[in-house]
């Protein structure tokens, strides 16, 4: 009951179990309990509808159980009964924080079953709109980690960005969120007029506005070098061993991209770097959100510069009926490895499509890493996750 | 006319009187300070605040108190109902009543006590009563881990708040705050907050954590315990608690503007004001609140580990430290104090 076991093993722990009850003869003598506590599904820091059931210490956490789930909106189930192109929508609604990387890995995935040639005009703008709405969703990541340490000027700071990038977006796809952009064998439409000329502007301009808004501001408080500096450490070892990907296993210093390692789209011409911190704490991980950022607006420079003419969609027929078989796609979205499979049996409709969302299974750092940890810290944790509701619960 | 000035002047009444006004005002503070939250909010996140409710939206403050009074008030069904409901009394009446020995003007105290620091001590250390009661009445997990982090907060950093203190009674020689200030009269470089300078940040920092404000609003922790010892709370009896809250904070910041930058004292002596000093202190007060909640709003919050260390480790061993230079001084140079 009390998790004597956690507190035994070899752990990756970055502060002892503290506490009188970790004294077994005192809680003993006076006879101590541990307090339950239930937080969520309905919690400011819990990134959505996330249920934490907590055995605390005092403010030590002995016990942290997530439950998820209060967001399944049944995507996989859904997604059998619509014809291919239709189950796009869909996707965009997984991780609702990352858009473009859901459709894109959908696409991918049943593009391999058809026989379509992708214009490479197509290939580049994917991977534009793909590191935007990386831009999109790292950036506000970096603000909720600020917010649920209880800063709440920077959140604001990044939905600035984040809303400049939205009127972008508004523009090519139409949509401010669900943009419904990719579609099998290309994209919905070409840039319009003048765009490349305007995503230029506003990248230059992030560029010089990532240093005083983001890093002044954040980087060298004390308060959150006290707070982030050393919470949530783990090892890489570990961070493999629950098979993490993204920003919780690159900042442990193990370095994994899909993008660089099994490169897709337009990613084989484009030249960048895996960002890795060897810290593995919650500071590593603002770092390596920071630096992927910087990344993202090397590429967005790269497209730009480089830019392909032609068409922007391949001939995928008036009706698509992919192959009988497999076809299995992996991206990097903005929280880490996302895959999908897809099984066609040759109808209309997939057989069966699962999709491999990175946050469900980075979750799992919350029952390993947090015992130890003050109640204070699961916020910070959580920052470092970066899950989203949508996109743990499917 | 006379006679009606002389009742009024007479003690019950003279003293009935005025807690009416400091209670007139201390509510009206709380409304205003809101709206001056909001505002400071607003501009160092880059929007308005704000601005629909009367012109500016100056009325936003009196919407706001209409809606807390018309809002049901819900407690939870296992709450201690006494104590969850006299929890928000007993935080603002202390908060409240401190203002009685605040001195406005050379002229304009309530009651000009020869041991009004001991009171303002007193009164302080009350609020935390109130906070437990909260925490305690509301039977509720957040609740009670907020009261819990914060009675050790409160009672922690009353130590550095009371040390700091004591450099200034030993420079004035009383306990009384119209002595206090009547010493630092004659100039700005007169005021302790020079000599006393470690003492100054630490009764500011102290004071911070006494008012529970970022970064010391753990007895809150919106993102953690989703407002603490007041989670349970809803209409008036939690625009209670918020009032004692703004209240307690502009206590703080009176009662620094008070002992370290010369309450009502002008900053030059041609600057003299006369009756009309109480706007010198108006300014210093409203400068130290701005400055209170400029911090607010850029500074994250600490956790209880640190919060204790620093109080314990950095704060109290200062304010000794200091005294001992302060007590050596005086002995050293009776002639200069």
């Amino acid at each position: 009951m009390l998790g004597e076991e956690r507190k035994t093993e070899e752990t990756t722990l970055s502060q002892p179990v503290s506490g009188r009850l970790a004294n077994p003869d005192i809680r003993d003598e006076f006879g101590l309990e541990t307090i339950d506590m239930n937080m969520g599904p309905q919690h400011p820091a819990m990134h959505g509808l996330l249920r934490l059931i907590l055995e605390l210490d005092g403010e030590t956490v002995v016990r942290c159980d997530p439950v998820m789930g209060y967001l399944h909106r049944s995507k996989e189930k859904i997604s059998e009964n619509r014809m291919y192109p239709a189950v796009i929508p869909i996707t965009d609604r997984i991780d609702y924080m990352n858009n473009m990387a859901m459709e894109y890995g959908y696409c991918l995935a049943v593009e391999k079953l058809l026989d379509v040639e992708i214009p490479p005009r197509a290939d580049a703008i994917r991977a534009l709109m793909n590191e935007f709405s990386r831009i999109m969703s790292h950036i506000p990541s970096l603000g909720f980690l600020l917010l649920e340490l209880g800063a709440f000027t920077p959140i604001l700071y990044a939905f600035r960005e984040r809303e400049r990038i939205q009127s972008i977006m508004e523009e090519v796809t139409g949509a401010r969120m669900m943009f419904h952009y990719i579609r099998l064998g290309g994209v919905k439409a070409d840039l319009p007029e003048g765009m490349p000329e305007k995503m230029w502007e506003y990248i230059e301009g992030l560029e010089n506005r990532l240093q005083p808004d983001f890093i002044d501001l954040i980087e060298g408080n004390e308060i959150f070098i006290a707070r982030t500096r050393g919470v949530g450490k783990m090892s890489p070892e570990k961070a493999v061993e629950m098979g993490l990907t993204g920003v919780p296993l690159r900042c442990t210093g193990v370095e994994f991209d899909v993008r660089k390692h099994y490169p897709y789209g337009w990613y084989k011409n484009l030249d960048f770097d895996v960002v890795t911190d060897d810290a593995g704490d919650v500071e590593a991980s603002y770092r390596c959100r920071i630096g992927e950022v910087r990344q993202s607006i090397r590429m967005i420079k790269q497209i730009l510069e480089n830019l392909p003419g032609g068409e922007v969609m391949g001939d995928t027929g008036r009706r698509i009926r992919p192959a009988e078989g497999d076809g299995i796609a992996r991206v990097e979205s903005a929280r880490g490895e996302y895959a999908v499979h897809v099984v066609s049996d040759g109808s209309d409709t997939p057989y069966r499509v699962h999709y491999r969302t990175p946050c469900t299974v980075n979750m799992q750092l919350l029952q390993e890493i947090v015992p130890g940890h003050y109640l204070p810290d699961i916020m910070p944790i959580m920052g470092l996750i970066d899950p989203v509701s949508g996109a743990w619960d499917k | 006319m006379q006679t009606v000035l002389n009742l009024l002047e007479a003690e019950p009444i003279r003293l009935f009187l005025s807690f009416g006004v400091i209670l007139f005002l201390v509510l009206n503070l709380a409304g205003i300070l809101t709206f001056a939250e909001r505002k400071v909010a607003a501009y160092i996140q880059l929007r308005y605040g704000p601005n629909r409710v009367g012109p500016r939206g100056f009325l936003q403050p009196a919407a706001d108190v209409v809606k807390l009074f018309t809002k049901e008030n819900v407690s939870p069904q296992r709450s201690d109902l006494w104590i969850f409901l006299g929890a928000p009394i007993a935080m603002f009446l202390p908060a409240a009543a401190v203002w009685l020995v605040v001195p406005f003007a050379p002229r304009s105290v309530v009651a000009d006590l020869n041991v009004g620091i001991v009171f303002f001590i007193a009164l302080t250390s009350i609020g935390a009563l109130g906070l437990i009661m909260a925490g305690y009445g509301s039977r509720s997990t957040f609740s009670l881990l907020g009261a819990m982090r914060g009675a050790a907060q409160m009672i922690s950093y009353e130590v550095p708040l009371i040390l700091s203190l004591l450099g200034v009674i030993m420079l004035a020689g009383s306990l009384s705050f119209q002595d206090v200030v009547n010493a630092q009269a004659g100039g700005f470089w007169n005021w302790y907050f020079l000599p006393q300078l470690p003492m100054f940040i630490t009764f500011y920092i102290a004071g911070v954590a006494e008012a529970r404000r970022v970064p010391f609003d753990l007895p809150e922790g919106e993102s953690e315990i989703v407002g603490g010892f007041m989670v349970e709370y809803s209409g008036m009896t939690w625009g209670l608690i918020q009032a004692s809250e703004f209240a307690s904070m502009a206590l703080v910041s009176a009662i620094t503007a008070t002992l370290f930058l010369g309450g009502w004292q002008p900053p030059f002596p041609f600057l003299d004001l006369g009756n009309f000093n109480w706007l010198w202190f108006a300014i210093k007060t409203a400068l130290i609140i701005f400055t209170f909640q400029w911090i607010r709003w850029s500074l994250p919050r600490l956790r209880m580990d640190q919060l204790m260390d620093f109080g314990w480790k950095v704060l109290v061993p200062v304010c000794l430290i200091w005294l001992f230079v302060t007590a050596g001084a005086m002995l050293a140079f009776p002639s200069v104090f």
